[in-house]
C-alpha cells in the first residue's frame, strides 16, 4: 500500500457525504465538546471539534474546504467561551489547511496514519494557540504540555473510533 | 491576476481567514496602562453578535442533549436497572420467610432448652423419683382437660401417678399404654385432689369446673381466705406427696349449691395450657443425696442414744438403792420410790389466799350470798375465763354472758 503516492485512483479518491452530514457532525461535535465536560469533569482530554476538522479535511482532500471548516469550528468554539473570538479559529483554521494538503499525498483510509496524523495535528494546534494567545496577543495564559499531550492522545483515541463510523456515512460510487 | 488567484486559492483562502481573524483578535485585544494587553471586559457589539448566534446554534441541541442525559438516567434508573428487581425481590422475600423459619425454630429450640434444664434441675432436687415426659398430644375436646405424654408402661409408668412441672402439680396418669399414657389434668371436672391453704390451714378438695378453671370446694365460709394465699396439696389423696405448690387463691365466691360453703377460684401454679415437658413421679420412697443420707444415719444414731442412757440412769439407781438401803420407803410401791421418782422437786407454790374478798375475788359470789358453797375447799377460779384452755373451745365460752354467769356446777378437787 502506497501511503504518499498520489497517482493511484484510489489515492486520489476523494470522499463524498451527504449534505446533513456536513451539518449535523459538526454541530453535534459542537454540542458535545460544550457539554460533556460537564459530565467528565476535569478529564476532558479531547477536543471533538479539531477530530471533525481534521477528518473531514483529510476525506475531502481539499485545503480550502478544510480552512474553511476549521475556521468555523474554531470560531464557534472561541465564541462559546469568554475569551477572545479567533484564537481557536486560527489555530483550527491553519490545522484544516495543513490535514487537507497532506490528504492529498497520503492514503487517508489507512488508520493508523490517520491517527498519527490527528495526535501531531493536535500538537500543532495546541502550539499554534498558545503561540497566538502568548506571542501575537500578548495575553497571559496557563500552560501544561501534559495537558496538551494528554489532549492530543485522546483526540488520537477518539479519531480510532469515530473516524471508521463515519467512512460509513460516506456517499458510495 | 485571475489564474493567480485560481492557482493559488487555497493559500489565498487561508491567508485571508487567517488575516480577518488576526483583525478581529487585534480588534479584542487592548493594551492597559501598565503596558499588559488583556481582553476587553465588555465585548464589541460585533463580538457579541457573534457570540449570540453560536449560542443561539449549539444551545438548544445541548439542551435538548442535557434532558434527553435525565430522560436516559431516568430511563435507566426507574426501568432498565430494575427489570429483575421483581425476581431479585421474590427471591429476597423468600429468603427472609425461611430465615424467618429458621430463626423460629432456633427460638423454639432455645426456649425447649431452658425449659428442660429447669426441669432437670427441679427433677435432680425433688426428693421422689421421676420421669420426665414430653406432652406430645390432647384430647382435642375442650371439654376434656386431658393430655398424651411420649413415656408409658416401658418407662415404669402406673395409673394414678402424679403428673407435675417445677413450677406446681399438673395432673395425673390416667391410662397407660406401652408407650405412652393419657394424663387427667387438675383442671379438668372430673379430676380431683386434697389440698390445704399455706396459711390459714384449711383443707379442701381441688378440682376444675366447666370451663377448665381450678376451684377448692368443701370448704366452710371463712373470712380468712385472702386472695394471694398459695394452696398445697394435702397429700390425702394417695396421688400428690404434700407440699406440692398448686396454685395462688384468685377469687373466693359462694358455694350456689350449699350457702354455708365457699368455692374458690385459683390460678394454676403450673402452666396448664402451655405444657411442653412434665414429670412423672414414678416412686413415693424418698431418695437422699449422700450428704443426706449421712445426716440421717447420724440423726437416727443419735435418736438411738437416748434410751441408752436412760438405761445407764436406771441402772445407776439401782446400784445406789442397795448400797444406800435408807433411801428406800417400805411404805411406797416400787415406782414411786424417791428414786424413781420423776416429778419436779420443787413444785409451784399454790398463790396466796387473800386477806379480804373482792368483787375480783372468785368466790365473791360466795360471799354475797347469792349461791351457797357446796364444796368445803374451794379452787381458787381464774381471774379472765377465756384464759382458761376450756374457755377457747366452742362450748359456750365463746357466749357473752358466759363471763357474769354464776358455776352452777359442784367442783371437786382433782
Amino acid at each position: 500500500m502506497s501511503v504518499f503516492g498520489a497517482e493511484s485512483r484510489r489515492d486520489m479518491e476523494i470522499h463524498r457525504y451527504p449534505l446533513l452530514v456536513y451539518t449535523l457532525v459538526p454541530l453535534v461535535a459542537l454540542v458535545l465538546q460544550a457539554w460533556l465536560p460537564r459530565v467528565v469533569g476535569r478529564y476532558s482530554w479531547f477536543d471533538l471539534p479539531f477530530v471533525v476538522t481534521v477528518y473531514f479535511a483529510l476525506a475531502r482532500r481539499n485545503p480550502m474546504e478544510g480552512t474553511v471548516m476549521g475556521s468555523v469550528m474554531g470560531l464557534f468554539q472561541d465564541a462559546l467561551s469568554h475569551h477572545a473570538i479567533g484564537i481557536n479559529g486560527i489555530a483550527k483554521t491553519a490545522v484544516g489547511f495543513l490535514a487537507g494538503s497532506v490528504g492529498i499525498r497520503i492514503d487517508v483510509d489507512n488508520h493508523t496514519i490517520r491517527v498519527l496524523l490527528n495526535f501531531a495535528l493536535s500538537l500543532l494546534s495546541s502550539a499554534i494557540y498558545l503561540f497566538v494567545t502568548r506571542f501575537l496577543l500578548g495575553l497571559a495564559i496557563d500552560w501544561s504540555w501534559l495537558t496538551e499531550l494528554l489532549r492530543a492522545v485522546g483526540n488520537s483515541v477518539i479519531a480510532l473510533v469515530l473516524f471508521p463510523l463515519l467512512d460509513r456515512l460516506q456517499i458510495k460510487d | 491576476m485571475e489564474s493567480f488567484i485560481a492557482r493559488y486559492r487555497n493559500l489565498v483562502v487561508l491567508l485571508a481567514l487567517l488575516t480577518a481573524q488576526l483583525v478581529g483578535l487585534a480588534v479584542q485585544v487592548r493594551r492597559t496602562s501598565s503596558g499588559l494587553n488583556t481582553l476587553d471586559s465588555t465585548d464589541a457589539k460585533g463580538v457579541r453578535l457573534i457570540r449570540l448566534w453560536a449560542n443561539a446554534v449549539i444551545s438548544p441541541p445541548e439542551r435538548l442533549i442535557h434532558a434527553s442525559k435525565i430522560g436516559v438516567i431516568g430511563l435507566w434508573t426507574n426501568y432498565i436497572d430494575l427489570l429483575h428487581v421483581r425476581q431479585q425481590n421474590q427471591d429476597l422475600e423468600n429468603t427472609v420467610d425461611r430465615l424467618r423459619l429458621e430463626e423460629a425454630a432456633l427460638l423454639e429450640d432455645a426456649r425447649q432448652g431452658q425449659r428442660l434444664q429447669a426441669l432437670i434441675g427441679f427433677q435432680q432436687r425433688y426428693i421422689f423419683t421421676t420421669q420426665a415426659a414430653q406432652v406430645y398430644g390432647s384430647s382435642g375436646s375442650d371439654r376434656s382437660h386431658v393430655f398424651y405424654i411420649d413415656k408409658g408402661a416401658r418407662d415404669g409408668l402406673k395409673p394414678d401417678m402424679a403428673v407435675i412441672t417445677a413450677d406446681g402439680i399438673v395432673g395425673k396418669v390416667r391410662d397407660v399404654f406401652p408407650h405412652t399414657a393419657q394424663v387427667l389434668a387438675v383442671n379438668d371436672a372430673t379430676s380431683g385432689a386434697g389440698v390445704i391453704l399455706e396459711k390459714t390451714r384449711i383443707r379442701g378438695i381441688l378440682r376444675g369446673d366447666a370451663s377448665g378453671r381450678l376451684e377448692v370446694v368443701g370448704i366452710l365460709a371463712d373470712e380468712r381466705i385472702q386472695p394471694g394465699e398459695h394452696v398445697l396439696t394435702a397429700g390425702g389423696d394417695l396421688v400428690f406427696p404434700r407440699g406440692l405448690p398448686v396454685g395462688v387463691v384468685e377469687k373466693v365466691v359462694r358455694d350456689p349449691d350449699r350457702d354455708a360453703f365457699i368455692d374458690i377460684l385459683l390460678k394454676p401454679a403450673a402452666h396448664l395450657d402451655r405444657l411442653d415437658e412434665v414429670l412423672v413421679i414414678t416412686s413415693t420412697e424418698p431418695r437422699f443425696a449422700p450428704q443426706e443420707q449421712q445426716d440421717l444415719a447420724a440423726s437416727e444414731a443419735e435418736q438411738g442414744s437416748v434410751p441408752t442412757a436412760i438405761k445407764d440412769q436406771m441402772k445407776a439407781s439401782e446400784v445406789m438403792a442397795e448400797k444406800l438401803p435408807g433411801l428406800a420407803d417400805p411404805n411406797l410401791p416400787p415406782d414411786q420410790q424417791p428414786l424413781n421418782d420423776s416429778t419436779p422437786p420443787n413444785p409451784a407454790a399454790q398463790p396466796p389466799q387473800p386477806l379480804h374478798a373482792d368483787e375480783f375475788s372468785p368466790d365473791a359470789t360466795d360471799a354475797s350470798g347469792a349461791q351457797p358453797e357446796t364444796s368445803p375447799i374451794s379452787k381458787p377460779k381464774p381471774k379472765y375465763p377465756s384464759a382458761s384452755p376450756d374457755a377457747s373451745g366452742s362450748s359456750g365460752a365463746a357466749h357473752p354472758g358466759a363471763k357474769s354467769k354464776p358455776q352452777a356446777t359442784p367442783r371437786r378437787n382433782p
